[in-house]
């Protein structure tokens, strides 16, 4: 198993593409930090600089877009026949690659929650707000967005490993983002809406977007998204056994 | 000694029968040419032997096990299928060091196999950058990586230029020499005359002869006639 770690680590050190896809996230988060205080963000009301660290939490797309590429990338480029053919036994190839890329996701989680206390504290020091470092707000915020990254590489992977087209898993995982959860919330009603995938991911990492739907508390958020990479997993896993590779 | 055995391998896609009932011996030592026309269960049945495809029935065992059960593949068997793929923007020596990483193999092992394909000056290429011809030598060195006993290579002279052919055959005799078991898919006929010892025929999914070369007739157009009528005579 160590051997297929460092071979998947191998795999996402020679090529670019992933490190292009995962430095989008940091980006996303000045960008998006920074929009909030030109939009007229009050620098004094602890909400707005709760919800400007919580730009983590939205970066996390990116590492779940990474994690698809993990399997369906793969398959794109037929390099997944010398993965079964270094680890025949595919179960553990799936899970090599999930320890992997939650790993990488993890890391890309702690660069943007970095960044986003730095381009948070450039923007207070700018507009003349104070910083409230020792709020425990601060610290949950951040670590949320953090998890959220490591746990949607890893819903990332199975959701790639389920739909083996990348145009076609991203664009899945995309619309669900953007438009079906939202439609699928109202359809529950707020009481399940919750429970569901995105909504538990802003949960954990604080990023209300939804400002409608009363959201789970943070460590159940993170419990339920937990819970969601590992039936993706699993299911990733038991699928990926029998399918032939043609 | 490692030989390939199959035995009564049977492989339904859906309504299709890719492989029925084939059943034969690429013993060690030798090169064994797995002939037949396009479409005719040649891929299917390396594949079937490399774990890559579940059998329906039957089995395909190398050295008295299933692909599936070795614990370390590379080392015993090295694998080069036409749909065996690169990442565009990954170098060569990259490619095979992601290969050698999996199975423990060491990274002065890289090296010789790129030396022995003919490709340390494009080593630090990346591969979207490679002719057909390269690619296929980068498969072969993939091959050749874990030093492995059994070699199963899908039309490996695809896309290679005279020297490459010249190169492909004579390393494959030499790998033979030295006891290990070569099996290789191909429709050129012209160019497995001189490679192979062993030929196994297959058509339409099914088995149409296995023996010596020698027994068809070791020349091109006595390989010719057999292939066509074998090939031919029951479709």
């Amino acid at each position: 198993m160590l051997l297929l770690i460092r071979s998947e680590f191998r795999k996402l050190t020679t090529i670019r593409a992933p490190w292009l896809l995962l430095a989008a996230g940091p980006l996303l988060v000045v960008a998006g930090i920074s929009g909030l205080v030109e939009s007229g963000g009050n620098v004094h009301d602890p909400g707005t600089q709760r919800g400007a660290l919580a730009h983590t939490g939205l970066a996390a797309v990116f590492t779940l877009i990474f994690g698809i590429l993990a399997v369906a990338g793969e398959y794109r480029h037929s390099t997944i026949t010398d993965t079964y053919l270094s680890s025949p036994r595919r179960g553990r190839a799936i899970t090599a690659k999930l320890v992997v890329y939650a790993l990488t996701g993890a890391a890309a989680g702690l660069v943007s929650s970095g960044v986003a206390l730095a381009t948070t504290a450039a923007w207070w020091a700018d507009r003349g707000g104070h910083l409230q470092l020792s709020a425990a707000d601060t610290w949950l915020t951040l670590a949320g967005g953090l998890a959220a990254s490591c746990a949607l590489a890893a819903i990332g992977v199975g959701l790639g490993a389920l739909i083996r087209n990348p145009a076609a898993a991203i664009a899945t995982a995309l619309a669900w983002f953007a438009v079906i959860e939202g439609i699928a919330g109202q359809l529950l009603g707020p009481a399940l809406a919750r429970w569901l995938p995105f909504y538990a991911s802003e949960a954990l990492s604080r990023s209300n977007l939804s400002a409608t739907t009363r959201l789970l508390p943070q460590w159940g958020g993170g419990l339920m998204l937990l819970a969601y990479a590992a039936v993706f997993a699993a299911t990733a896993v038991t699928t990926t056994l029998r399918r032939d590779v043609t | 000694m490692a030989e390939i055995e199959v035995r009564g391998l049977t492989k339904e896609f859906g309504r299709v029968t890719a492989v029925r009932e084939v059943s034969f011996t690429a013993p060690a030592g030798i090169v064994t040419g797995l002939l037949g026309p396009n479409g005719s269960g040649k891929t299917t049945t390396l594949r079937i032997a490399l774990g890559l495809v579940r059998p329906t029935a039957g089995e395909a065992l190398i050295g008295g096990v299933r692909y599936s059960r070795l614990a370390r593949p590379r080392r015993v068997v090295g694998a080069m299928l036409e749909s065996t793929g690169f990442h565009p923007g990954r170098r060569a020596r990259d490619h095979l060091k992601v290969l050698a990483a999996a199975d423990g193999i060491p990274l002065r092992r890289v090296d010789e196999v790129l030396d022995l394909a003919g490709l340390t000056s494009a080593a630090g290429r990346r591969v979207r950058q490679f002719s057909l011809g390269m690619r296929q030598r980068l498969g072969l060195a993939a091959a050749m990586l874990g030093d492995p006993q059994v070699l199963v290579l899908d039309e490996p002279a695809n896309g290679l230029d005279p020297g490459g052919t010249a190169w492909l055959r004579s390393t494959l005799r030499d790998l033979a020499g030295q006891g290990r078991t070569v099996i290789v898919a191909s429709h050129a006929l012209g160019e497995i005359t001189r490679t192979v010892d062993h030929v196994v025929i297959v058509s339409a999914g099914e088995l149409r002869f296995a023996g010596p070369l020698s027994e068809i007739g070791g020349t091109h157009s006595a390989l010719e006639s057999a292939f066509l009528t074998l090939t031919t005579a029951l479709t």
